[in-house]
């Protein structure tokens, strides 16, 4: 057995699901094909409903 | 995003792919590789004085390939981890094969690596959480939309990148037409001044005016003289250049940014020739869209063309209400058949308004096309890889009861992957499937923490 997790992509959903599994401990590797992490909504302007940054 | 790359129990390979994939649940061994960046990550600072020297233009991905960026670049400004990366196809010396290293030349740091190559990693892992998110649908395969076709015509995450302050027109609603004229200008320009040098050293080498020289080879006096010939040629060209540059620079000085704006909703979705399903956010996204546009330049006013608005969420309903009364946007119930151009380059939208039962046709001076979201064109192969298998629409399938559960066990699909969702939903979907990975692997954790006691 092992404890570690991967986490494949990372987009708003892979962060939020990476954060929470090392905030309980687990050590996560996280995957990313790009450069750099963020996803589709750092490409965003703002989100709905509340006009609030996406970055 | 920060907080990943800074956290003590994450181990983020940015730039990697899975390759393969081996055992069960609490027990899968992964194989990654790590696509060679020929920038080393422990060593560069992110500092970008190796993309400010860098003589390579090439298409910014990130801008929705609406602006330009160096060959060696940063995703993003804002982007973790904060390093750089050599784009291999467009690097003057690793994709040309030409003598260039500006940008190890400048590195304090000494982080270029030409040399570098993949790396491969192996991981062991109690269980995956697949998060790869959705493709943008290509809606240059809808003919009647003209996108592609019709420089006007932009996809919503293009008109996002038009419309944010850190994107390639400042947050500027200027068209893309406009765009490219303003590029056209400025190549025409750089030859413009190369040959009005050329011809100036021609004219004071020689002693000959130019347009001498063009009476001459067409008087035919300089029948066997090529430099003559080459002199006209390029004499001839510049006043070609002069006389095109002119329309087109009055033409840039008239052109206004896009104030009446028309979102196009369902494109490639719930069309039964290409996904029957819904995508679910595209209706408030459009909606968001029009606000931000009306923000940025309150006289801007926009057209949502929709077979019905689906405001389906917490708040969404009112927030469609307010853009209706606050931000200048009406609501058209109506699918639209064709979208034309016209001599100014402005898209005419031709449709059925269902509500008065008339074909009609308005003129905008861009329209937004609300894409479809389809799963990643990486998809079939992770699902193989992983031994997982895709629902009838082809993003990851899960049991309804359990929802998280992708077809093996071990493995937990959040987010996109596993079909159309909104942040909100992404960001819960994560969470638990955090809760249920963490289940999986929670023995092995026990195991391992009475141990060390």
């Amino acid at each position: 057995m092992n404890n570690d997790v991967l986490v494949i992509g990372g987009g708003i959903a892979g962060i939020q699901a990476a954060l929470d599994l090392a905030e309980m401990g687990v050590q996560v590797h996280m995957v990313e094909k790009l450069p750099s992490i963020g996803g589709k909504m750092a490409q965003l302007d703002k989100t709905f409903p509340t006009n609030d940054c996406a970055i | 995003m920060l907080d990943v790359g800074r956290h003590p129990r994450i181990n983020l390979l940015a730039y990697s792919e899975v390759e393969n994939v081996s055992g069960d649940a609490g027990n899968f061994r992964v194989k990654v590789r790590k696509k060679a960046r020929f920038v080393n990550e422990d060593l560069c600072t992110g500092c970008g004085t190796c993309a400010e020297k860098c003589p390579t233009m090439t298409v910014d991905v990130f801008n929705a390939e609406l602006g330009s960026r160096k060959a060696i670049y940063k995703y993003f400004p804002q982007g973790i981890p904060s390093i750089y990366t050599i784009d291999k196809d467009a690097c003057r010396q690793l994709g040309q094969g030409k003598k260039c290293g500006i940008c190890a030349k400048v590195c304090q740091a000494k982080a270029v690596d030409f040399e570098q190559n993949d790396g491969e990693i192996q991981l062991h892992v109690g269980a995956i959480v697949v998060a790869t998110g959705y493709d943008v649908f290509d809606p240059s395969v809808i003919p009647e939309h003209g996108y592609g076709r019709i420089a006007n015509v932009v996809t919503a995450l293009e008109f996002e990148r038009l419309l944010s302050a850190s994107g390639p027109t400042a947050g500027h609603l200027d068209r893309p037409s406009d765009m490219a004229l303003e590029k056209e200008i400025d190549d025409l320009e750089k030859e413009h001044k190369k040959l009005s040098r050329q011809l100036k050293q021609l004219e004071e080498k020689h002693g000959k005016s130019s347009a001498q020289v063009m009476d001459l080879v067409k008087s035919g006096a300089a029948a066997a003289d090529k430099d003559l010939h080459n002199w006209a040629a390029s004499a001839e060209r510049f006043g070609e250049l002069e006389a095109r540059l002119e329309p087109m620079r009055q033409k840039i000085g008239a052109a206004q940014p896009a104030k009446k704006l028309a979102f196009i909703q369902c494109v490639g979705s719930r069309d039964f020739r290409f996904n029957k399903f819904c995508s679910s956010y595209c209706c408030m996204h459009s909606v968001k869209e029009a606000m931000i546009a009306n923000e940025h330049d309150n006289e801007v006013s926009s057209s949502i063309f929709c077979m019905d608005l689906r405001a389906v969420g917490r708040g969404f309903e009112e927030y469609k209400l307010r853009g209706g009364k606050q931000a200048n946007i009406k609501y058209v119930r109506g699918r639209v058949a064709e979208i034309t151009e016209d001599d100014a380059l402005n898209p005419v939208v031709w449709f059925e308004s269902t509500t008065s039962r008339q074909v009609l046709h308005e003129t905008f001076d861009m329209v937004v096309l609300a894409t479809a979201c389809v799963p990643t064109a990486g998809t079939p192969k992770l699902a193989e890889l992983l031994g997982i298998e895709l629902d009838s629409n082809g993003f990851f399938k899960t049991d309804p009861l359990a929802p998280l559960n992708a077809t093996r066990d071990g493995i937990f699909v959040c987010g996109c992957a596993q079909g159309p969702m909104d942040i909100p939903e992404s960001v819960a979907q994560a969470s638990s499937a955090a809760a249920r990975a963490a289940e999986v692997v929670a023995p092995a954790r026990q195991v391992a923490a009475a141990g060390s006691q």
